[in-house]
């Protein structure tokens, strides 16, 4: 005797494949970096052997020299006066010296460069480190 | 007869569907948005110096003795950019080979790295990176 068919065919349960695409939505969500408007079209020289922040000081302030020689922060360009301003508020609310972070690019002219510490030196901030790239990603 | 008569019926006995593909399809395209956007980080290093200070004070003579001062240049009449040490020409490896006759030493000696106005800025990171390799963290840029 032959056996009927079941005609509703055999049902997929999606909810294990909606958990797991859940979970990975929530993983990218979580994982992306909150994008810090940094200069993409700066080439940072390449450091081996330089020592890596695990946790960056939340008062870094990250200063950008591009090849031009122009400075910016955050995506905005700033003049030198602009940048002192901003230090000297800076330093003003804080209260103290703060770390200065110079990402400047690797074709960068260093007078230009000196500019930067040299606003940084009137604001009494001594102590400044130079963005390298230890470890190339992408 | 009822135009609602399927609503009439699913409120006597069947539970209502919900409708999964739009919402799966909304799920895969945030998926596939985040996964193309999804762009990762270089590691980056932070390579410290100091600037000069205004200091009265003479510093004291051995002080003296443990600086090691290196000029980075861009000069056309020495033949483009390059290191000076000593007030002769070398290159990053000589360098190297300097500085890691010095890590021999009890004491870390301090480096002041002069640089010119034209010289590249990949030319004072290359130049610190020497520096944190053979462990001398006590640096000073000055600028020419």
């Amino acid at each position: 005797m032959a056996r009927k068919r079941d005609d509703k065919g055999c049902p997929l349960d999606m909810t294990p494949m909606i958990d797991v695409v859940f979970q990975l939505i929530i993983f990218f969500i979580v994982v992306i970096t909150i994008d810090q408007k940094l200069n993409e079209d700066i080439e940072l020289e390449y450091s081996r052997n330089g020592p890596v922040q695990k946790e960056q000081d939340q008062r870094t302030t990250v200063i950008e020299v591009d090849r031009m020689g122009w400075i910016s922060m955050h995506g905005a360009r700033l003049s030198p006066t602009q940048l002192r301003n901003m230090l000297s508020d800076k330093f003003r609310r804080l209260g103290g010296p703060f770390p200065i972070l110079i990402r400047a690019d690797h074709r960068t002219k260093h007078e230009d460069v000196r500019a930067v510490m040299d606003i940084c030196t009137t604001q009494n901030i001594w102590l400044i480190d130079f963005a390298a790239i230890k470890e190339k990603k992408r | 007869m009822s135009k609602f008569k399927g609503t009439k019926d699913r409120r006597k006995g069947e539970a209502p569907q919900l409708e999964m593909t739009p919402m799966i399809d909304v799920v895969f395209q945030l998926l596939i948005f985040f996964i193309v956007t999804l762009k990762q980080q270089d590691i980056i290093s932070e390579l410290g110096v100091s600037r000069p200070q205004p200091d009265m004070r003479p510093p004291p003579e051995k002080q003296i003795d443990e600086l090691l001062d290196i000029m980075v240049y861009n000069h056309k009449r020495l033949g483009g950019e390059g290191f000076v040490l000593k007030g002769q020409q070398v290159s990053l490896r000589d360098i190297e080979r300097h500085f890691r006759r010095l890590a021999g030493y009890s004491t870390k000696p301090s480096v002041i790295i002069k640089c010119t106005g034209d010289s590249p800025h990949a030319n004072l990171v290359k130049l610190l990176d020497v520096c944190h390799k053979t462990g001398l963290t006590k640096i000073s840029v000055f600028s020419l």
